[in-house]
């Protein structure tokens, strides 16, 4: 025994380090996973058989295939406002204007906001009688009645940026931050201006910041579950319906909701391959030209 | 030396320290644990900011409140410890749960809870077909009820059929869940509405009822008066709240005692009012306590004093002045008057109330399984 531990100490000490992050790995994400696959290809209330019905239901249901359209509209809407509002944002803030600091500290705040929080607040302040609509009624002239955002799906989407954006921010504010302003003013003695310098030199060299900012905010909005289960009203994505299948009716329909789960799943992974494939092709592309 | 000499001490300070609680005659514990696995949110602050702090000035007792699960509180009260749960706040089936996974509840008559005395006795018998025989004492009684704003309806309607030919006056201001949200009022709003044109018809077999014309006709009713309900739908009991706070929503049926407790608190608006449709509102929920007979005597005692003393006059009629709630006891008469100008009296109730019979599991689960009908 003793010989066999010298012979493997090395090995050995490595295996028992690792022991605590595989047991992790495979009891906390291995097993979930494969009994969510097991059951999705189960018939419903079966602990025997196999069926690829609780696929074929959802993704031939109309209903099915426009909550998958759905989702993809939200998340896609929100990452692209996001990518809009951070990029202007992190240019003011990195020139530390009056106060940048509490601006900083207000962008990360909906990160530590609980979602259904935060959604109960929005629907407060986007409502007819909330402050949005009570300012336009009473200071904008030609505004007669309020403007619907709760319940709409362009309401959904500004409440995903509010809640998903800093993700984008963040990162495209480390990026911007992080570029030495020498090469910047080299394009400006050049005899570039102000927005060639931008357009042709800061852009393509935050590019890869901002993408991989903006996956995770397409990837929290693809997921994003308490937001549109309180304020989605009759739009409601992959993630409320999964928790429809299982919360609703009595027995659950676990089968299906593991079908949807994985169609969720797949869709998520096909398309940020798509997406990193996407952004390693726009970073060898980018840089200064 | 010196040194070994304190370290002696201290060994054997600790030891008498460690043995105390042994040795010690065990006196009445001064902290008793609540576990509540029925109550919402409103019952959790109504115990921390009225019941706990009464409890510790009338009985002396640091009562800590829990919210649980029956089935947790089954498994820790078969291995009781103190700190667990001393006193129970149970339904009826939950008490028929408990009593059939062999947990045994301490019989409460009016030798070791006195107050119990004031208990309408059949409520001690049996309550929704569950043989209690004694194991519980009523603490409360509730129900849904037509929640209308009084700022925007003067005269709110007197039965479902009115409210049903009235809807155009209410069409975009009615308050409905979504029939697939996770709250029991999503198919409690329907299943109530359904009973009132069909009543007795309630008890058919689902297959037989889904069939009548009777039942078809309710159907429609109900598919068209949703069609006057605000839209969207609301999501959930919170995006219902919200819609009464923005003047949407006029009128629901929802639990009384949750909208004017929440009234009050400030989070929907302060003229909102009950009001009981002849043809019912809801069965009457009702709420017990039972208090384990397997734990130790001396925190039996206290338990037992506890339960009384939540039967009082006192605290019997706070929980219809705080929490809208009716009270267990019989005690009516001392309830003052103005509560009643926010809550029917209790007869109404009770004159009111849907038989539990109807309230049926295979309807809930039609109403579920056909919840897109009900979604315009």
């Amino acid at each position: 025994m003793t010989a066999f531990w010298h012979a493997h100490k090395s090995t050995l000490t490595t295996f028992l380090l690792l022991l605590p992050a595989l047991i992790g790995f495979f009891g906390l994400f291995c097993y979930p996973m494969l009994l969510t696959i097991v059951l999705s290809f189960r018939p419903e209330g079966q602990t025997v058989g196999w069926t690829v019905e609780n696929y074929t239901r959802f993704l031939a249901d109309p209903d099915g295939q426009w909550v998958i359209l759905l989702t993809f509209i939200l998340s896609l809407g929100a990452t692209a406002l996001s990518v809009l509002l951070s990029v202007p944002l992190a240019l003011i803030l990195r020139e530390k204007v009056s106060g940048h600091r509490f601006y900083r500290l207000m962008v990360i705040i909906p990160l530590v906001i609980p979602g259904l929080i935060g959604a109960l607040g929005l629907l407060l302040f986007w409502g007819p009688r909330g402050w949005f609509n009570l300012f336009l009624l009473q200071v904008v002239p030609f505004v007669q009645r309020p403007v619907a955002v709760n319940y709409t799906i362009h309401g959904l989407i500004m409440f995903y940026v509010w809640l998903y954006f800093p993700y984008t921010c963040v990162t495209t504010m480390s990026a911007l931050e992080s570029l030495d302003r020498s090469i910047e003013e080299a394009g400006a003695v050049s005899g570039a201006d102000r927005w060639q310098v931008l357009r042709y030199i800061v852009l393509p060299l935050i590019t890869p910041g901002i993408l991989a900012g903006s996956v995770l905010t397409f990837m929290a909005a693809f997921g994003a579950f308490s937001v549109p289960l309180i304020a989605g009203g009759n739009y409601r994505p992959l993630a409320v319906e999964i928790y429809k299948e299982i919360s609703i009716p009595i027995p659950a329909h676990w089968s299906a909701a593991s079908a949807i789960a994985m169609v969720m799943g797949v869709l998520q992974v096909g398309f940020l391959a798509l997406y990193m494939r996407f952004v390693r092709r726009g970073g060898s592309a980018g840089g200064v030209q | 030396m010196r040194l070994r000499r304190l370290a002696a001490i201290v060994f054997l300070v600790a030891t008498i320290a460690l043995a105390f609680p042994v040795l010690a005659p065990a006196g009445a514990p001064t902290e008793l644990v609540i576990a509540d696995s029925q109550s919402g949110a409103n019952f959790q602050a109504y115990w921390q900011k009225y019941v706990i702090p009464a409890v510790k000035q009338s009985l002396g007792v640091n009562l800590k409140y829990l919210v649980s699960s029956d089935a947790e509180q089954i498994q820790k009260t078969k291995a009781w410890k103190p700190g667990q749960g001393d006193v129970h706040i149970l339904f009826p089936k939950s008490i028929a749960t408990w009593v059939s996974s062999g947990v045994p509840l301490e019989t409460l008559t009016t030798s070791n809870v006195p107050n119990s005395a004031k208990i309408d006795p059949k409520f001690l018998k049996s309550d929704e077909g569950v043989d209690l025989q004694g194991k519980a004492v009523l603490y409360w009684r509730t129900s849904y009820a037509l929640i209308h704003n009084s700022q925007y309806i003067k005269n709110p309607p007197k039965s479902w059929k009115e409210f049903y030919d009235r809807r155009a006056e209410f069409k975009g201001h009615i308050g409905l869940i979504r029939p697939d949200a996770k709250s029991s009022s999503a198919w409690r709003q329907r299943l109530v509405f359904l009973h009132a044109f069909l009543k007795e018809k309630m008890t058919l077999p689902m297959e037989q009822l889904a069939k009548d014309p009777a039942f078809q006709d309710a159907w429609n009713k109900l598919k068209d008066f949703t069609t006057y309900a605000k839209l969207p739908l609301a999501s959930e009991p919170p995006n219902l709240f919200e819609d009464f706070n923005a003047g949407d929503t006029w009128i629901a049926l929802y639990a009384q005692d949750y909208s004017l407790w929440s009234a009050r608190q400030g989070t929907m608006p302060p003229t909102i009012r009950a009001t009981y449709p002849e043809e019912g509102a809801d069965e009457i929920g009702t709420g017990y306590l039972a208090v384990p007979a397997n734990i130790s005597p001396e925190y039996k005692e206290v338990a037992l004093k506890v339960v009384n003393y939540l039967l009082s006059d006192d605290q019997q009629i706070r929980l219809i002045t705080t929490m809208w709630q009716y009270p267990g006891t019989e005690i009516t008469d001392q309830v003052p008057a103005i509560a009643w100008e926010m809550v029917p009296k209790l007869d109404v109730l009770t004159k009111t109330a849907i038989p539990r019979e109807r309230v049926r599991k295979d309807m809930i689960d039609y109403i579920k399984g056909h919840a897109k009908e009900l979604i315009p």
